[in-house]
């Protein structure tokens, strides 16, 4: 009795240390048990698959990261004041392309550049598009967020419309608005295009591409707004007769969400658009379009050179807080961007490409046909067409409601550029 | 001996003082915490508010905040911006409030006879009251789009509105907003109205009636004039908070088309909050605060002289 007694004994300090063991060895992998980080999310396509991928970095880790998911103006709004009133109250944060300046000039988020190159291996940098690596965060000579999901201007276009009409996908801007007109007719309820006609950033932005397509630009060789030149007026005045003739009626006050939907409800032609949306249009769920889609790259003027426009996202850092929340912030980064937990974060339907091999992945490719426009993109991209200056809010509002009331015929675009050409110069 | 026993035996000397000012102290007291929020909630906000618009002060631009007196409210008397937002603040507010007043004393002199019906009524017109006005606009937009909206579809469809939508077209969209407005607050100034009236002293009433006063002479006569208090209520309330209107014009418009229903509110609500020009913004909040305050001082006085008039009060 008393040698079973103490043989269970043993048995159980043998048990005890073994499960301290096994419980010290998965203490160490979890590394940052304990640890709770505050993503503040814009609401596009990613943000649920950035909480749905989530859990996996605590299992992997240990860190909690708890996504707060917000609409533009809102992300915008909350985290400025929580970088300026130093709250510390989000840990990381998704930034726009365009807000790059002010993020550089006022040092609100960590400069990742230094952790950059100690981590290049793990990074592997070399598979990112230089391009989103640039436009997606980097400012001056620091990197004040790193690109996470890449987006690329491209043209959704109806393929048989196209064809019925013996149309070819359309390669010049020129092409594309003659099309749209020929495949406009009111009486089946088909327009030839779509675009954002809302006041405020989804008029200005949609705007800015097509300038820059046509030719304009938003700035001058000298970095100072040049919104009224002959371009800019000439490519207004065919936005303005796009949408009279050829878009959907209530298109002037679409948004993104608009758009959108009237494109995948199969009343519109054509629509360039953000690549993170093509996944909708062929999903049957919300499409109605899912096998008379296509996705060709962005036309441009005749003549001018091969660029397309690109967009998206970068994750940063919050300098004002801990750094032992900066380094977790840091891990959770690397580990989003890392190529399988990437390549998984798009097969969710994230529509956020980063990387060079997700291009050809075949998994990736059998679900997304149209990667390879996407790779022609970012590989002539141009993240600067959309001036990413910190005076980018207040022209971006200029160009909102300048556009908007030439579209609704309450200005020609000359007065209207004119006008706000003369406000934005008291900007500088 | 016994006196100094007495002084003793007196715990707290302050006690020793007269009723009346313990009586006092006692208010001063009880009043002292309510004092202490109207400060600290009410009036340093506003003296940090009017400090804050003498200065260029953007909280993107830490580095240029400097003291630039009342360049901010030059600035924006000569801004064409400015002065459309104020222009349509002021028919806004004008149009609302007048509608909201009128519609709702006639329904206030519908519903004044105390029956079900007329209770189970009140009841039902006050639910749009009930419903916050950022919904009340995201409900109106939904509707009134053009493509797929149930009402607005129709409205074009029938060529009663703009084929882009009532919100599309710059001489619709503020009257459109204007009847949003409508819609949800003329049940307020209603209920307002309707407690004026049944406050009202019957016999006065009564005794009209049997001197043959027409429904129109006891209106004008003596329901009226007894009711400036309640109208004077409804008519300061509506016009403080239509002078303010934000929410609904921020989802359904965003001051667009154009400029065509930015209010002073969305435009203070921009600078600061889009562009974090603290300075500009509150020029904005205070000039919106001095219209505020001269129109509700100019409704007292206007209603206490014809109340002097009719009431003799």
């Amino acid at each position: 009795m008393k040698s079973l007694s103490s043989f269970t004994r043993k048995l159980a300090i043998a048990g005890l240390v073994s499960v301290a063991f096994a419980g010290s060895a998965v203490g160490a992998d979890k590394k940052y048990e304990g640890i709770t980080l505050t993503l503040a999310s814009q609401n596009d396509q990613f943000a649920a698959v950035l909480a749905a991928i989530a859990p996996k970095f605590t299992e992997e880790t240990g860190a909690t990261v708890k996504v707060d998911i917000l609409d533009y103006g809102s992300l915008l709004t909350k985290t400025t004041t929580d970088f300026v009133g130093g709250t510390g109250g989000y840990d990381l944060v998704t930034m726009d392309i365009v807000w790059a300046g002010q993020y550089a000039e006022n040092k609100y988020t960590v400069d990742l550049t230094e952790w950059m190159k100690r981590d290049a291996a793990e990074l592997k940098l070399d598979d990112i598009y230089p391009t989103l690596l640039n436009a997606l965060g980097h400012w001056g000579d620091k990197q004040v967020a790193f690109p996470f999901a890449g987006y690329a201007n491209v043209l959704a276009y109806r393929k048989d419309l196209f064809d019925a009409a013996g149309l070819k996908a359309p390669t010049t801007m020129e092409e594309m608005v003659e099309a749209a007109y020929k495949l406009t007719d009111p009486s089946k309820n088909i327009y030839g295009f779509v675009a954002n006609g809302q006041k405020g950033p989804a008029v200005a932005q949609d705007w800015m591409q097509y300038n820059t397509e046509m030719g304009g630009s938003i700035l001058g060789p000298d970095g100072k707004p040049a919104l009224n030149s002959e371009a800019n007026i000439k490519s207004l005045t065919v936005y303005k007769d796009l949408f009279m003739k050829a878009a959907p009626p209530g298109a002037v006050n679409y948004d993104w969400g608009g758009r959108e939907e009237s494109f995948r409800q199969g009343i519109a032609a054509t629509m360039q658009t953000w690549s993170v949306g093509a996944p909708g249009y062929y999903d049957p769920s919300i499409s109605k379009i899912v096998d008379k889609v296509a996705i060709t790259t962005a036309p441009r003027g005749a003549g001018l050179p091969k660029v397309y426009g690109i967009g998206g996202w970068g994750m940063a850092i919050n300098a004002g807080i801990k750094d032992t929340q900066k380094e977790a912030a840091w891990a959770f980064i690397k580990w989003l961007v890392s190529p399988p937990v990437h390549k998984e974060f798009n097969m969710m339907g994230a529509g956020s490409f980063l990387r060079k091999s997700e291009m050809t992945d075949p998994d990736l490719l059998k679900k997304f046909p149209f990667l390879p426009v996407i790779a022609e993109t970012f590989e002539h991209g141009d993240g600067e067409y959309r001036p990413r200056i910190p005076q980018y809010p207040e022209i971006q509002d200029l160009l909102g409601t300048a556009v908007n009331d030439v579209l609704v015929g309450n200005a020609d675009p000359k007065k209207a550029l004119d006008a706000a050409q003369e406000a934005a110069a008291k900007l500088f | 001996m016994t006196l100094s026993l007495t002084s003793a035996l007196r715990p707290f000397p302050a006690l020793s003082v007269s009723y009346v000012e313990r009586r006092r102290l006692f208010f001063i007291l009880m009043t002292l915490p309510a004092v202490i929020y109207v400060l600290v909630i009410g009036v340093w906000p506003l003296a940090q508010g009017i400090w804050f618009s003498l200065y260029e002060y953007n909280l993107l631009k830490p580095a240029r905040t400097h003291f630039v007196g009342l360049g901010n409210y030059i600035d924006l008397l000569s801004d064409t911006v400015t002065r459309g937002a104020f222009v349509n603040t002021v028919i806004f507010t004008v149009g609302a409030v007048t509608v909201e007043l009128l519609l709702g004393f006639a329904i206030a002199l519908a519903l004044w006879r105390d029956d079900r019906f007329n209770r189970i009524c009140l009841a039902l017109i006050l639910i749009p009251v009930t419903i916050t006005p950022l919904v009340v606009g995201l409900i109106f937009r939904a509707l009134l789009l053009a493509d797929y909206g149930l009402v607005g579809y129709y409205l074009a469809e029938f060529g009663l509105s703009d084929p882009r939508g009532l919100f599309a077209n710059p001489s619709s969209a503020l009257a459109t907003l204007i009847f949003v407005d409508i819609w949800e607050w003329t049940p307020l100034v209603a209920l307002i109205l309707l407690a004026g009236l049944k406050a009202l002293p019957g016999d006065i009433l009564e005794a009209s009636e049997v001197d043959g006063a027409t429904a129109l002479q006891r209106l004008r006569i003596i329901v009226i004039p007894l009711m400036l208090p309640s109208i004077l209520l409804a008519l300061t309330l509506r016009t403080i908070d239509a002078f303010r209107i934000f929410d609904s014009v921020y989802v359904t418009t965003g001051g667009g088309p154009g400029n065509a229903t930015n209010t002073l509110m969305l435009h203070a609500v921009k600078q600061g909050l889009e562009f974090f020009n603290i300075g500009r913004a509150s020029a904005i909040s205070n000039l919106t605060l001095i219209c505020i305050a001269v129109i509700a001082a100019g409704f007292i006085l206007l209603i206490r002289k014809a109340d002097r008039k009719a009431n003799g009060r």
